[in-house]
C-alpha cells in the first residue's frame, strides 16, 4: 500500500493527470447517461429509440465510470482527511451513490420499456438533476 | 504589448472586476462550464466512436451528427460563454499562462477542423450512411477531433495548475513573512526578549 500513495504524493504530475482522466471520462460517462435521459424527455431522439440507445452506450457508459472511480480514488488518497471532511466532498458521494443506483435500476428500467408516461420523464429529470448535483459539488469541494 | 495590454484593459472592466471578486459566481460558472463538458461533451464522444466505428451500430453516424447538431452548438454556445467569464475576469493572469494559449491553438485548429471536413464529412450524412463501410476521411475526421477535444480539455485543466515564476516567488515571499511575523508575534518570543533584558 505504501508504494503507490507514496507516489502520489511525490509525483507532482499525478494529481493534475489524474484530474484530467477524471474530467474526460465523466464526460464520457454522464454524456452517454443524459443522452438516454433526453430521449426519455422525447428530446434530440425519438421516445422509442430509448431501448436501442440504452443498449448502444451501456458499455461506454461503464467504461467511463470505472475510470472515475479510479481516477476519483487516486485524488481522494492523496489527502482522504482533506476529502472526507469537506462538506461538499459529502455532498457529492451521496449524489453518486444515489445516481449511479438509480442508474442501474429504475432508470435502466425505464429506458428498455420507454412507455412515454410522465414518470419516465421524471425518472429522467432526476437522473440529469442528480448528475448535476454531482458535479457542482465535486466543483465546489476546491472551494469549501 | 499589445496582449499585456489589452488583457489589463479586459480585467478592469467593471463585469470583470465583480465577477473575479465574486465569491459563488466564479464556481458556479466553472461548474456550468464543466456541466458543459459532460453533457455536449459527451455528445462529441458518441458522435466520434460512432465513426470510428465503436459502438453504437443500430444507429447510423449521419442520423447521429444531424439529431445532435443543434445540441452540440448549443452547448458550444454556453460552454464558450463561461470560458469568456472566467478567462476575461482574470485575463492578466491568463495572458501569460502557456496552457491557455495551448487550448486557445487547440480550439481554433477545432474550428480549421470543422471547416475542413464539413463537406466531405459532417455535412454530407447521405453520402455517409450510403456508403458500406465508413470512409477514411470520416475515420480520420473522429480520430483528429477526439485527439483535439482531448487536448482542449487535459490544457483547460492544467491552466489552473501554472504559476508564473514571479508570482510563485511572491507567494513564497509573502509565506515567509507571515512565518516570521508569526515568531516575532508569539508569547515565547517576548518572554524570551524579556529575560534576556533583565539586568
Amino acid at each position: 500500500m505504501a508504494v503507490p500513495l507514496d507516489s502520489v504524493l511525490e509525483n507532482d504530475w499525478l494529481f493534475p493527470v489524474a484530474q484530467c482522466i477524471h474530467i474526460l471520462s465523466f464526460a464520457l460517462s454522464i454524456g452517454t447517461i443524459t443522452l438516454v435521459d433526453l430521449c426519455l424527455l422525447g428530446v434530440a431522439f425519438p421516445r422509442e429509440a430509448a431501448p436501442q440507445l440504452l443498449r448502444s452506450t451501456g458499455l461506454w457508459t461503464l467504461v467511463g465510470l470505472v475510470l472515475i472511480v479510479f481516477s476519483g480514488l487516486t485524488l481522494f488518497a492523496t489527502d482522504p482527511d482533506q476529502y472526507y471532511l469537506n462538506s461538499a466532498f459529502q455532498v457529492k458521494i451521496g449524489c453518486l451513490v444515489v445516481a449511479i443506483l438509480l442508474n442501474y435500476t429504475i432508470h435502466r428500467k425505464v429506458a428498455k420499456s420507454a412507455s412515454g408516461s410522465a414518470a419516465d420523464k421524471f425518472v429522467a429529470i432526476s437522473s440529469i438533476a442528480l448528475w448535476i448535483g454531482v458535479i457542482f459539488s465535486g466543483l465546489f469541494i476546491g472551494f469549501a | 504589448m499589445a496582449v499585456t495590454s489589452f488583457a489589463h484593459w479586459l480585467e478592469t472592466r467593471m463585469w470583470a472586476e465583480a465577477f473575479a471578486g465574486s465569491v459563488l459566481l466564479y464556481p458556479i460558472v466553472l461548474a456550468t462550464h464543466l456541466t458543459c463538458i459532460a453533457f455536449f461533451g459527451g455528445m462529441i464522444l458518441v458522435t466520434n466512436l460512432r465513426l470510428l466505428g465503436y459502438g453504437f451500430a443500430g444507429r447510423s453516424a449521419g442520423d447521429l451528427i444531424r439529431k445532435l447538431r443543434w445540441w452540440k452548438r448549443a452547448g458550444f454556445v454556453i460552454m464558450a460563454t463561461c470560458g469568456a467569464l472566467l478567462a476575461g475576469s482574470e485575463a492578466g493572469r491568463y495572458s501569460v499562462n502557456p496552457y491557455f494559449w495551448t487550448k486557445l491553438t487547440l480550439l481554433a485548429l477545432l474550428g480549421v477542423h470543422g471547416m475542413a471536413f464539413r463537406r466531405s464529412v459532417y455535412g454530407n450524412v447521405e453520402e455517409l450512411d450510403g456508403a458500406g463501410i465508413m470512409p477514411v476521411r470520416a475515420k480520420l475526421a473522429a480520430a483528429l477531433s477526439l485527439l483535439l477535444w482531448t487536448g482542449v480539455v487535459c490544457s483547460g485543466r492544467m491552466i489552473g495548475y501554472y504559476q508564473n515564476v514571479g508570482e510563485y516567488l511572491v507567494s513564497v515571499q509573502s509565506s515567509v513573512h507571515s512565518e516570521i511575523h508569526a515568531v516575532f508575534k508569539s508569547k515565547y518570543f517576548s518572554r524570551a526578549c524579556k529575560d534576556l533584558s533583565r539586568p
